[in-house]
């Protein structure tokens, strides 16, 4: 946690004042609220990102339209597997070189990768005054979350029959869709490594593993629950909403345990590698209001700014009780795999 | 020849869109030559290895079916194919006749290493010269489409960006690849090919295709984490194999279609 930097207010006026007129005064006016893409800043200048895959295409679509919006920014993107372009950048650093302005990573822990090698600039306080207090960062943004769940099948169960904590489904008599080779899985089981340790963790991976079937991906997990395969699966929440979206009488809903890791929320996030504000600057349309909004709607992410709906289906992140946790620290994954080798999981 | 150019259409496209996604310069039998980049000023060579290619064999064959098994050694007909620069020529443009030509170098071998009739050896050899002569023809295709500029270099990383779309064209292009490895008898290879494909690229669609039509993801997650690696692990033969794939590509240009469509009515950022 001790990375983890809360800021109470808009302290970097001065950072605002190089900013317009109008978008200063819509931070000033509108402290922790979004802000609308009308408001921002023209970006003019060159900007290499480094693009974590994923989203199928729709983070994709948003760099297209801020491109299409900002005619002089020329922007140049590298894609790349999310941990592979993290490491790149350590990497060039070390050979003291930057080719990446900025750095859009699907998960967090990559972000905290980059972060521990001190590379990531600070965050302008006034952004991050716009992001959920929970999701506030000294030198990287989140942009938009997931949650994990527990899609269970509503023909052979009830909410009620779930669990409320994510170690006494270990001890439950549910049979269990997962997919421990899934990245998302790995930061959950990390996330428990952290907040249980690790002996309860290989405890409760070696007993879910007597009930749990096996599937390649978590799309896969939640189709089998709605199958009746299994009773119950552990996913990120979009599999279950897109799925219901595709097959409206899916016999599937979402219940949810507390304040543990089976109900982490974890993150995309950005981080400028560049001081120059034409970086931050980028950040900004990010989380803007039809940025947060299109990632909602499109890729059924979870919005961390304010006034922002939540995608269909989905209780508000006031109605969850995720854990605290850094998310920066789900980037050290290589204890995870080798007690899921050492449980007999992976 | 004629046959070769029948589907020039479709080759055409396939052709650029495997130079589009071409991503693993690095292949099974060694890393491409720089001349793949280069195929107009190879021509004249790749069609006098397919000529020298054709004449080993046949020699090997005649000489099986005139001295016996233990007149030749079968495994030399793959140091032929291997010694080719059209090897990786034809690996770079059109994986589908690569890897029958794979299928066939193996249909002789083991007729051969199974003491089977002339006959039979013949008969594989003829299936072997009609892929090595198609493939060729695709060659010389794809050359054509390179000196007009319209086919791009097979490039080291993959740095494209890929519409949802676009990514369905390249799950296609990987599920060739797995018929090629597997004719080319890396099984391993062939299905780690599938399970990067399914985790890499299927993944990134899904979520969008699921919104269309759930039944075909479902049908498309059961053909990548059941139907193909259970072909490969149970030994099918190529032609089974191929089979499979053919059937998921017939899914995939569907899912393609839905994609479109949702790409077409999907809202604006701003």
């Amino acid at each position: 946690m001790e990375r983890r930097t809360f800021i109470q207010g808009l302290a970097a006026m001065g950072a605002m004042g190089a900013l317009p007129l109008s978008l200063s005064q819509a931070f000033a006016a509108t402290v922790a609220n979004p802000v609308s893409v009308e408001d921002l800043p023209k970006l003019k200048g060159a900007l290499t990102l480094y693009l974590g895959r994923g989203e199928g295409g729709l983070y994709e679509d948003v760099l297209k339209a801020i491109e299409k919006r900002n005619p002089d920014l020329k922007l140049a993107i590298r894609r790349g597997p999310t941990a592979a372009l993290a490491n790149t950048i350590v990497a060039e650093a070390k050979a003291g070189i930057r080719r990446s302005d900025l750095f859009w990573a699907v998960d967090s822990g990559a972000i905290g990768l980059v972060s521990d090698a001190g590379l990531a600039q600070p965050m302008p306080s006034d952004l991050a005054a716009q992001l959920q207090p929970q999701f506030r960062y000294k030198d990287w943004a989140p942009v938009t979350g997931r949650v994990r769940t527990l899609p269970f099948n509503t023909a052979r169960l009830t909410k009620e029959q779930i669990p409320t904590s994510i170690m006494d489904i270990a001890d439950s008599d549910l049979s269990i869709g997962w997919a421990p080779a899934y990245s998302s899985f790995q930061s959950f089981v990390t996330a428990m490594r952290l907040l249980e340790g690790d002996d309860k963790t290989v405890k409760w991976l070696k007993k879910t593993k007597q009930r749990a079937k096996t599937y390649a991906g978590e799309l896969g997990v939640v189709m089998a629950v709605e199958r009746g395969e299994v009773d119950i699966g552990f996913a990120n929440h979009y599999y279950t909403l897109r799925l219901k979206s595709g097959k409206p009488d899916a016999k599937l809903d979402l219940a949810f345990t507390e304040q543990d890791a089976g109900c982490l929320v974890n993150a995309s996030g950005i981080l400028a590698l560049n001081p120059d504000p034409l970086a931050t600057n980028f950040m900004r349309y990010l989380l803007s209001t039809q940025v947060q909004s299109y990632l909602a709607q499109e890729a059924y992410e979870i919005p961390l700014v304010n006034g922002v709906a939540q995608p269909e289906g989905l209780p508000s992140l006031a109605a969850i009780s995720p854990p605290k946790i850094d998310l920066t620290q789900l980037a050290d994954l290589r204890p995870t795999i080798d007690l899921m080798r050492n449980s007999g999981v992976l | 020849m004629n046959a070769l150019f029948k589907s020039a259409t479709t080759l055409g496209v396939s052709l650029l869109l495997v130079s589009t996604f071409v991503t693993q310069p690095a292949y099974a039998n060694g890393p491409i030559g720089e001349h793949v980049n280069h195929l107009q000023a190879n021509i004249k060579d790749y069609s006098e290895e397919v000529e020298w290619m054709v004449a080993k064999v046949d020699t090997l064959v005649s000489n099986y079916e005139t001295k016996g098994a233990k007149a030749v050694n079968s495994d030399d007909l793959i140091e032929y194919w291997e010694s080719v620069k059209f090897h990786s020529a034809i690996e770079t443009n059109y994986v589908p006749v690569y890897a029958s030509i794979w299928q066939s170098l193996y249909g002789i071998k083991m007729a051969i290493d199974n003491n089977k009739p002339a006959s039979e050896v013949r008969a594989q050899q003829t299936a072997l010269n009609a892929a090595l002569w198609q493939g060729l023809g695709a060659v010389k295709l794809a050359a054509k489409f390179q000196q007009k500029g319209v086919l791009d270099a097979v490039k080291t990383t993959a740095t494209e960006n890929m519409t949802q779309s676009a990514t369905v064209d390249e799950i296609k292009h990987k599920l060739d690849r797995v018929v090629a490895k597997y004719a080319e008898r890396l099984s391993d290879e062939a299905t780690s090919i599938v399970h990067d494909t399914y985790l890499h690229l299927f993944e990134g669609i899904e979520g969008t295709l699921i919104e269309q039509d759930a039944n075909l993801v479902e049908v498309l997650e059961k053909d990548f984490n059941v139907t193909l690696p259970k072909a490969i692990s149970d030994n099918k033969t190529v032609d089974q194999v191929r089979d499979v794939i053919t059937d998921m590509q017939t899914k995939l240009d569907r899912a393609k279609a839905l994609i479109e469509k949702a790409e077409k009515t999907r809202k604006d950022v701003f």
